[in-house]
């Protein structure tokens, strides 16, 4: 049997019956990383030694009946969320020798479950891009095909579960970098609800939208690790104390009388052929478990890029500033004062995209811009909110495309930062409506990439779209990377 | 034109630091000093991916400042950050408030003399928010670096902003003074200069009689002593005078004050002026206060200076002028109310405080933040004198150790045997021994001469030794001489 | 423009690499100018999550972070970090 290509449940059952072990399952993921990840490059560090520790420490705990969810199971985590003593660099330069001497508290609820971290996952440089490629050291490749990307920024987290190079893995989405790694990568991802999970050692990107979710091979999978990560935090001000739930319970359920959205703007000009088709088909399937569909419409649609751009943007800008080799960071060499020598830290660490960012960013919030832009920004946020009210007082979810297509070559688009910017529109609405959203796999192009669908919930409603999704790939036969 | 025909307009802004346990976005400690960056955690030190928490009683005090300031408060408030950098400010932001601050529209009155005339002035507060410090930069010369301690990062600062309704040094001088009074009567902040929990930037412009608007301003930034506030605005006003006297234009410009020579100069002007881009927070949620918060907020207010001075010259009857004294220094005021607890005489415990106390305060003796003796023990030992257990001059012996070393004045003067214990029965035998042993004395006053008097009442007393008091001498020596007679 | 921006971020840009990045921002600055033509204003208290003062952290000191681990990622000299002079 080939342990990696079991899901985190079947994992369980499998540590919990001693058919394997977790030393056993955690070599056969490193092996796997030893022989695969040399080409798909989704791991930045790869803590091996502390993994094969912490699978021993796990499996003396499974032998002793004290069991959680998560005991021994191997995960790799997206180089942005901190972790004590372990490199995270962001896959920025600025970052490259930065340890950072503290946990964020989504890996401390981790560990307090006894994963087995395998190691840290590439991503674009401080999550900012679409396909991995602005990482600074790992430019992954999609497990697919190793010419095209794994999508971003959680493109390593994507691509190790994809390859199988773990079990799942966490990410972060702050305009869809969950999601759409998830759907090039064919695999599900679950960016929850905005407060769900703490972001306390989560390096901020834009702290309005950013938040920590799963990556796995099932919805229930992410449904498990969303289990383990959740809660109100007291580190983490916007975090939310919601009730205990358990985002697994609908797994099973029956999609009878669901009623699904479908929002035409979603459908339109601009989004592939292959994907609109594998989309409308999964709602045809939906409809067919007895779920009724409902045309519904989201006018504001047309902003959303501009309105998350320029949000996002601008608290970057603010977020990145602390980055001036003085207290971490790359230090330029330069002799000068202050001035010279942060600016200098700041133009050799940082790559072009983050730069152009850093510049959007400004330009939203300088003095004379700040109401066109910024202002402006923040009151489409509050309508787009109001359009998902309007759509979540009469449907429980709502379906759309992942992405406008499938996974491109790794040397298309990311030269072109409009183009780049544009393909995003599927995805960041959820974000700045602060909505749980998964992409699950619907089907594969003519080339047998994946495509990725997203089902969308109303605030706080996980344990539907989880539900919904899983209903899915109950249903539907996915294609692994032959990798 | 003279100096004297322009209007000088005058607004300040004060920063104070909040008496809080806890800085105001994380659980470090927010007291003052410390070993260097022994108080800071991956938060105030701005490491990647950490979060503020605002600190509920950060908030609180802001709003009692506003309250003693006599401020409205936003029952919705926001809080921004402010974008720049300097390496005291690990984040590059400083989180702060623009458009939705705690507390607005105050009131502060002032009373002050200037050229030998009373004046009395209502300030207006334009705003108070909250913000958090910035750390501290010690300059290394010899290696041409400076090296960053960021204790005093997050320590919790509410900024005081004015109206421009301030025009002269003494006003200035005078306004400071009164909030500083103001907030630590609120118990919002001790307000030491010398420690820099209250400093304060003045803006400054002139403005002729017939003029319609204000003119261009300057900003001097960080004064931290009353003495350099009034220097800097007497400076600033003669500085602008002169300019405008040679016909030249006030530049838009930040300036420093030059302590040493007495002078300000120019830090930077509008062309480099930052852009803050201000924005609000994500991290931190608005905050809401129902109207119980308020109220409960205005409630825990304790008495304000105002209300006691009007005490001490109603109820107590203290004279006006020793009641100011009192009043001006909180821990004064605080130890005249808690003595006058253990001892009801309001008279006699100021005399003591003015005559004694800050006799000695002046000399260096007496620390009044850290005394050595209590409030209760101060009005036992005025009560002792009062009631003539110990003499006047004895009192002010006792008070010489329990101001140095602490201690019971009951205790010290029964160690230098200094109690007067009218000892009616000793009395009586001294009297009698010294009747016995100056029979020419007793008999010359038999026989009318009463001015033997005072030389039988000086020998009692030299034989009693301080045991008694002289009107109880002098009572049981009359009484047993007119027996005799 | 874009060496006003730089300079806010302090961000410093070769000749050429500035001229890539004013051709980036100008075409990036059209997709954000879509948003001129709607005619919409930010209501703060729309935002309200009903945070309200018996919800903040309580006032009570813990812990610091020992200063060595403080300062392990930075250059530093007498437990403080090294700063180059600040010229005003």
């Amino acid at each position: 049997m080939d342990v990696t290509s079991l899901s985190v449940k079947e994992l369980r059952a499998g540590l919990d019956k001693k058919e394997f072990s977790s030393p056993e399952i955690t070599a056969a993921y490193l092996d796997r990383i030893k022989k695969i990840d040399g080409s798909l490059e989704s791991y930045i560090t790869v803590t091996e030694e502390e993994a094969l520790t912490a699978a021993n420490e796990a499996q003396k705990k499974i032998d002793s009946g004290d069991v959680s969810p998560l005991s021994g199971i191997p995960l790799a985590i997206k180089d942005n969320i901190c972790t004590d003593g372990v490199k995270t660099t962001c896959a920025s330069k600025m970052l490259e020798n930065f340890i950072p001497p503290y946990n964020a508290t989504a890996m401390e609820k981790l560990n307090a479950q006894g994963i087995v971290m395998l190691g840290k996952t590439s991503m674009d440089e401080f999550a900012m891009g679409g396909s991995t490629q602005t990482s600074a050291f790992k430019k992954t490749k999609n497990p697919y095909d190793l010419t095209r990307v794994p999508g971003g920024s959680s493109g390593g987290s994507a691509a190790a579960v994809g390859a199988r190079l773990c079990a799942a893995a966490l990410g972060s989405d702050t305009g869809g970098s969950i999601r759409q790694p998830a759907s090039f990568c064919g695999v599900t991802g679950l960016k929850p609800t905005y407060g769900r999970v703490s972001r306390y050692g989560l390096v901020a990107f834009a702290s309005s939208l950013d938040q920590i979710g799963p990556i796995a091979n099932t919805a229930e999978d992410c449904g498990i690790i969303l289990n383990a990560v959740c809660g109100y935090d007291y580190h983490d001000g916007t975090s939310e104390n919601r009730p205990e739930e358990d985002f697994t319970a609908k797994v099973g359920m029956s999609m009878k009388g669901v009623k699904i959205a479908i929002p035409a703007e979603f459908y339109a000009e601009g989004i592939d052929e292959d994907v609109r088709k594998a989309v409308l088909a999964a709602a045809d399937s939906y409809k067919a478990m007895g779920a009724e569909l409902v045309d519904v419409s989201m006018p504001s649609l047309k902003y959303a890029v501009a309105a998350y751009y320029l949000i996002a943007s601008a608290e970057a800008s603010s977020n990145l500033s602390r980055y001036d080799g003085i207290k971490y960071g790359h230090r330029s060499d330069i002799t000068g004062d202050y001035n010279e020598l942060i600016t200098a830290s700041r133009s050799e660490g940082f790559g072009d995209e983050v730069k152009r960012r850093i510049l959007l960013g400004n330009y939203a919030l300088c003095s004379g811009y700040y109401d066109a832009y910024y202002g402006k920004a923040m009151a489409l946020k509050q309508k787009i909110r109001e359009e998902y009210n309007e759509i979540f007082g009469k449907c429980d979810i709502i379906l759309t495309p992942t992405a406008p297509g499938v996974a491109y070559g790794v040397n298309e688009n990311i030269h072109d930062p409009k183009k780049m910017y544009q393909a995003d529109i599927c995805t960041v609405t959820v974000n700045i409506a602060s909505l749980p959203a998964i992409s699950t796999t619907c089907g594969y192009d003519g080339k047998g990439m994946p495509i990725g669908m997203s089902l969308i919930g109303k605030m706080w409603d996980e344990a539907t779209i989880i539900g919904a999704a899983s209903a899915f790939e109950q249903g539907f036969e996915r294609v692994p990377a032959n990798i | 034109m003279p100096v004297s025909d322009y209007i000088p307009v005058i607004g300040l802004e004060i920063h104070s630091e909040l008496l809080t346990k806890s800085k105001v976005f994380c659980t470090c400690s927010a007291e003052f000093g410390g070993d260097k960056n022994s108080r800071c955690c991956p938060v105030c030190s701005g490491l990647p991916g950490t979060l503020p928490i605002i600190n509920q009683t950060a908030v609180e005090y802001a709003v009692k400042a506003g309250y003693a300031l006599g401020c409205s408060i936003n029952k919705f408030s926001v809080f921004d950050r402010k974008n720049y950098f300097y390496p005291d400010l690990p984040k590059a932001y400083q989180i702060s408030q623009l458009n939705l601050p705690l507390c607005i529209n105050g009131t502060v009155p002032i009373d002050y003399e200037e050229n030998g005339e009373k004046k009395h002035k209502e300030i207006r507060i334009n705003r108070i928010h909250l913000e958090e410090d910035a750390g501290k930069l010690i300059h290394d010369d010899l290696n041409g670096v400076s090296l960053a301690d960021y204790n005093r990062c997050g320590i919790p600062l509410i900024e005081i902003v004015t109206e421009p309704d301030l025009s002269s040094p003494e006003e200035a001088r005078t306004l400071v003074e009164k909030i500083s009074l103001l907030l630590q009567y609120a118990g919002v902040s001790d307000c030491k200069m010398e420690q820099g929990s209250i400093r304060c930037d003045v803006n400054i412009s002139l403005m002729k009689p017939t003029d319609k608007e204000f003119g261009t301003r300057a900003e001097i930034k960080n004064l931290n002593s009353l003495k350099s506030i009034y220097r800097t605005v007497e400076y600033e006003i003669k500085r602008q005078a002169r300019l405008l006297d040679r016909g030249e234009k006030i530049v838009q410009e930040t300036r420093r004050f030059d302590d040493n020579k007495g002078e300000t100069r120019t830090m930077r002007t509008k062309e480099d002026a930052h852009d803050y881009k201000y924005f609000p927070d994500p991290d931190i949620r608005q905050v809401n206060f129902t109207d119980e918060d308020l109220s409960r907020i205005r409630n825990s207010l304790p008495e304000m200076p105002y209300e006691r001075l009007e005490k001490y010259t109603g109820k107590l009857s203290i004279p006006e002028k020793e009641a100011r004294i009192i009043v001006n220094n909180k821990r004064l005021s605080d130890l005249f109310e808690d003595a006058l607890k253990c001892y009801n005489n309001p008279k006699s415990l100021v005399n003591f405080i003015i005559g004694e106390i800050m006799r000695r305060m002046n000399l260096g003796e007496i620390d009044i933040e850290k005394p050595m003796f209590t409030a209760e023990l101060m009005a036992k030992l005025v009560e002792m004198s009062d009631t003539e257990k110990v003499t006047k001059s004895d009192a002010k012996e006792i008070f010489r150790e329990m101001a140095e070393k602490g201690g019971d004045p009951e205790d010290i003067a029964k160690r230098e045997g200094m109690i007067i214990e009218n000892d009616t029965g000793k009395v009586l035998e001294v009297i009698d021994s010294v009747i016995a042993g100056n029979e020419k004395a007793v008999n010359q006053y038999k026989s009318g001469d009463v001015k033997v008097f005072g030389f039988l009442m000086g020998q009692c007393s030299k034989a009693l030794r301080g045991a008694a008091t002289p009107k109880v001498i002098k009572e049981e020596l009359e009484k047993k001489l007119k027996s005799l007679t | 423009m874009v060496k006003y921006l730089a300079k806010l971020g302090k961000l410093s840009f070769t000749d050429e690499e500035l001229v890539k990045a004013v051709k980036d921002m100008t075409s990036i600055i059209e997709i954000m100018d879509t948003i001129k033509e709607i005619d919409i204003t930010y209501d703060p208290l729309k935002d309200n999550h009903n945070v309200y003062l018996k919800d903040l952290r309580k006032d009570e000191a813990m812990g610091s972070l020992p200063t060595d681990k403080l300062l392990m990622n930075a250059t530093n000299s007498e437990n403080c970090f090294v700063v180059p002079k600040v010229v005003e």
